[in-house]
């Protein structure tokens, strides 16, 4: 359609855009349009001055506090890698993309995120593990998540325990279960001289669940980062890591 | 909303564009409630307008720089960019609908309420809105309610004309007489 030539056209195209009944590829026509040409864009802000002040019919609704946090997080100065990984991590989209399992969302996610710091895409690795395994839930819930890794970054392990649950879901990924041996997951606590809890022995398969001692809220709470160590079968005789901790990541709650 | 309340807004934009956080954090205390609202009703579901409106004050803040005072008021730009990630947002694939259908047993047009007299009422009450207002108590209520339900619910021609139970073709001509009908009635105010 040639539009150029014809203003009572555009200005028509433009007052749908603005009211939101012009969809699909025209929408997306129309937006190209308005990023090339001048006289669209100022059709499109008059009616935007026009329309919007309808806007102000609604009775405002305070959005939760999770909003402000995650947004401050993502404008925080990314200049340095872990910061720019700890933006991800609390981004509700990334988790909330972790819990739809759709190819297109995760397809999205590796674009917006390829443009960033190396660090980061690292990260996106990881959840593309995860992106094909069997989620716990189709939905997120007030949960908490980590995400260890070795030294070189080979060995990943991913863990989910929604709140109340006393289950924990893990998918490992470029882990070897060698006969004699187990990996036994540990709570870290904040204070570096106290001692780590044990949270269970992890089944030697690529994904499961451990029974936690008691539900997440408070089996978890108390642990900013679990760490993975090798252990006789069966798990740790004294009750404390005896052998080398192989991964180690932080522990993060939702909600 | 008022010439004071506007002005504060500028400077608050005018100061994210210099990266004032703490400006930021201010602008975002007095319009989240309002522009939160918007994204509420379009999308009617609170995760998805949460997403949203977090997206929507990153682009902000990183957009600040582009916001001229003199083409919009402030209001009308943050609003505008929370209206088009809204629209753009229900064009996603929808797998997560199916997966999580079932789960509200009301049908979602039964909640909306724009038919009702409310939103204009609240509208005339509102100082900056009090001409569109005018404006659309003028326009006949047949093109007044396909104005208003595509305006605050972002539905589509298609939508409109099932909610409405009338012919696609009849809807779209009520939107467009329509929207002519509140440009004339707005310049001429």
């Amino acid at each position: 359609m040639n539009y150029r030539d014809k203003p009572d056209l555009q200005d028509r195209l433009a007052a749908e855009y603005v009211l939101g009944t012009l969809r699909g590829p025209a929408r997306s026509r129309f937006q190209a349009w308005m990023r090339e040409d001048a006289a669209i864009a100022r059709a499109v802000r008059e009616w935007e001055e026009r329309l919007t002040p309808m806007a102000a019919a609604l009775p405002e609704v305070r959005p939760p506090r999770r909003v402000w946090r995650g947004i401050e997080s993502r404008i925080a100065t990314p200049n340095r890698g872990p910061e720019a990984k700890r933006g991800l991590w609390e981004s509700l989209g990334f988790w909330r993309g972790w819990g739809l399992v759709t190819s297109g969302l995760a397809a999205a996610l590796v674009v917006a995120v390829a443009t960033q710091k190396p660090e980061v895409v690292e990260v996106v690795r990881t959840v593309e593990v995860v992106r094909t395994a069997e989620v716990p839930s189709t939905k997120m819930q007030p949960s908490y998540v980590a995400m260890l890794e070795d030294a070189k970054g080979g060995m990943k392990v991913m863990t989910y325990a929604a709140r109340q649950s006393d289950e924990l879901w893990f998918r490992v990924e470029g882990m070897e279960h060698k006969a004699g041996h187990s990996y036994e997951l540990w709570g870290l606590p904040a204070k570096p001289g106290e001692a780590p809890t044990s949270l269970g022995v992890l089944p030697a398969r690529e994904t499961g669940t451990i029974k936690l001692a008691a539900a997440a809220d408070q089996a978890l709470s108390g642990f900013p980062q679990l760490a993975i160590s090798i252990e006789p079968e069966g798990g740790s005789k004294t009750g404390l890591p005896t052998g080398p901790v192989v991964a180690k990541g932080e522990s993060m709650k939702f909600w | 909303m008022d010439a004071a309340t506007n002005d504060r807004l500028k400077e608050l934009l005018a100061a994210c564009a210099r990266r004032d956080q703490t400006a930021f954090a201010r602008l975002y205390e007095t319009t989240s409630a309002k522009l939160f609202s918007v994204a509420v009703r379009i999308l009617r579901r609170e995760d998805w307008a949460e997403e949203v409106l977090q997206d929507c004050y990153v682009s902000i803040w990183n957009n600040a720089q582009g916001y001229a005072p003199a083409l919009s008021a402030p209001m009308t730009w943050m609003t505008s960019i929370v209206r088009n990630r809204c629209l753009d947002w229900l064009r996603r694939p929808r797998l997560e609908v199916t997966l999580e259908a079932g789960e509200g047993d009301e049908d979602p047009l039964e909640a909306i309420p724009s038919d009702a007299p409310g939103p204009l009422e609240q509208l005339s009450s509102s100082a900056d809105a009090r001409a569109i207002a005018n404006c659309l108590g003028r326009l006949e209520p047949k093109q007044r309610q396909a104005v208003m339900l595509a305006f605050y619910d972002g539905m589509t021609h298609s939508e409109l004309a099932s909610h409405l139970r009338e012919p696609l073709g009849t809807v779209k001509t009520w939107i467009r007489r329509g929207l002519e009908r509140l440009k004339g009635c707005l310049e001429g105010t």
